[in-house]
């Protein structure tokens, strides 16, 4: 499996491609494949990664993650941190709506023990359950003098990356952000930013069922399909396997502060991570 | 993405540490996003305004910026009634892109005490914490 990046279509939307420094400035040379054993490099300094077991409710998560934001904001929370974690079966509103591209009904749903949460994450309908790997990254981006552009880009990657490392070729496609394996969609972002702190963050669908999606018009586009990396290629992989393997490509772009934040912010960034 | 010497930042407006601006219009305060702001955010496709009539405080949440399935929060630079709303930006929501301080505005506020004002960054303090963030 070819690890390097991938040619990027030219078309408007498309993210500027990963961070890039400054006129002047000199960052170290991103290394953008995943080990898929862990390396001697201590990278967990600039990002914490927390992996919660079983099945997680939306709800009380959702409420967790406007916690962390709020205590990451005020600085007691000093380090940016990443959930790992599986959800319940769980249909979730975009900001831009969504439910009328819900085509059964909230009763049919209700019977089934299916809940639809609004939401204020950017995006459309989707459905989280069990055998999808979700992420909800903590992230600072003032800090990391990160753009919006440049953190769905990085989300993206690691998702490519999580499926290169699984045998499966996903690559981004014109009609919409996430990942896909051809004209099928392998993994979703969808993000809210409070006071420059990121949370809602990335799904990807491992030997998710895919039969809710045939319920709802995913992302709100038409004749969209989705697919797993069981699917698509990837054999028997479990989402806990897929989840060490996120969590490694996440530490790639996240734990390590020098590829993407330079001299004073670096250094700002390490001070207050040694402060923990 | 633009460097802090390419940015656009008017003399006659003032900034918030959140990257809103405000501009003193008679008796009324215009309030938009920066042109760092946009940048930051990019492609907007989305923007989300109170109702008119509406009131905040200083440093509330007045509405919503949705670019590449990215929503981001914005925030009140002083307190008062929204006496009125860019309506154009629900067809034209890339005006806050293309002209953030102009066509990309995004309410109008009749604020509670214009003093508020005075407590919000110019032009070289709004860079210098460009510089630093």
């Amino acid at each position: 499996m070819k690890h390097g990046r991938l040619g990027t279509p030219n078309w408007r939307a498309e993210p500027p491609g990963p961070p890039k420094p400054s006129k002047g400035e000199k960052w170290v040379t991103h290394r953008l494949t995943c080990p898929r054993k862990p390396t001697n490099r201590t990278l967990d300094e600039a990002v914490r990664i927390l992996v919660l077991e079983g099945l997680q409710p939306y709800v009380p998560i959702l409420h967790l993650q406007h916690r962390l934001v709020s205590a990451r904001h005020a600085g007691t929370l000093s380090t940016d941190l990443i959930l790992l974690l599986q959800h319940e079966p769980v249909f979730t509103l975009g900001h831009n709506g969504g439910r009328e591209n819900l085509n059964v009904s909230e009763n049919i749903l209700r019977k089934k023990g299916i809940q639809v949460v609004q939401t204020k994450r950017g995006g459309n309908i989707t459905y989280h359950g069990p055998g999808q790997v979700i992420a909800y990254p903590i992230i600072d981006l003032r800090a990391r003098r990160l753009r919006v552009t440049e953190y769905v880009w990085m989300l993206e990657e690691a998702m490519i990356q999580t499926a290169a490392a699984h045998g499966v070729n996903a690559r981004r496609n014109p009609r919409n952000h996430g990942i896909w394996v051809g004209e099928k969609k392998l993994g979703s972002v969808g993000i809210a930013v409070r006071h420059g702190i990121t949370y809602h963050g990335l799904a990807l669908n491992v030997t998710l069922s895919l039969e809710p999606f045939s319920w709802i018009t995913p992302c709100g586009l038409t004749g969209v399909a989705m697919t797993s990396l069981r699917e698509a290629g990837a054999g028997d992989v479990s989402p806990r396997e897929v989840m060490e393997t996120l969590s490694r490509c996440l530490k790639e772009f996240f734990g390590t502060p020098m590829a993407h934040t330079h001299g004073e912010a670096t250094g700002r960034h390490l001070q207050s991570t040694r402060q923990v | 993405m633009k460097e802090l010497n390419e940015l656009i930042l008017p003399e006659d407006v003032k900034f918030t540490d959140e990257h809103e601006w405000a501009r003193v219009e008679g008796d009324h305060v215009r309030v938009g996003i920066s042109d760092y702001a946009q940048d930051q955010l990019g492609d907007v496709v989305f923007v989300e305004l109170p109702e008119v009539g509406s009131s905040f405080n200083k440093g509330d949440e007045f509405g919503t910026v949705e670019s590449v399935k990215t929503v981001s929060e914005i925030y009140m630079p002083v307190s008062g009634e929204v006496v009125a709303i860019n309506e154009e930006l629900a067809d034209h929501p890339e005006y806050v892109n293309t002209d953030p301080y102009g066509k990309g505005w995004m309410i109008e506020v009749a604020p509670s005490d214009l003093s508020e004002m005075d407590s919000l960054l110019d032009k070289n303090a709004y860079l210098k914490l460009l510089e630093e963030e």
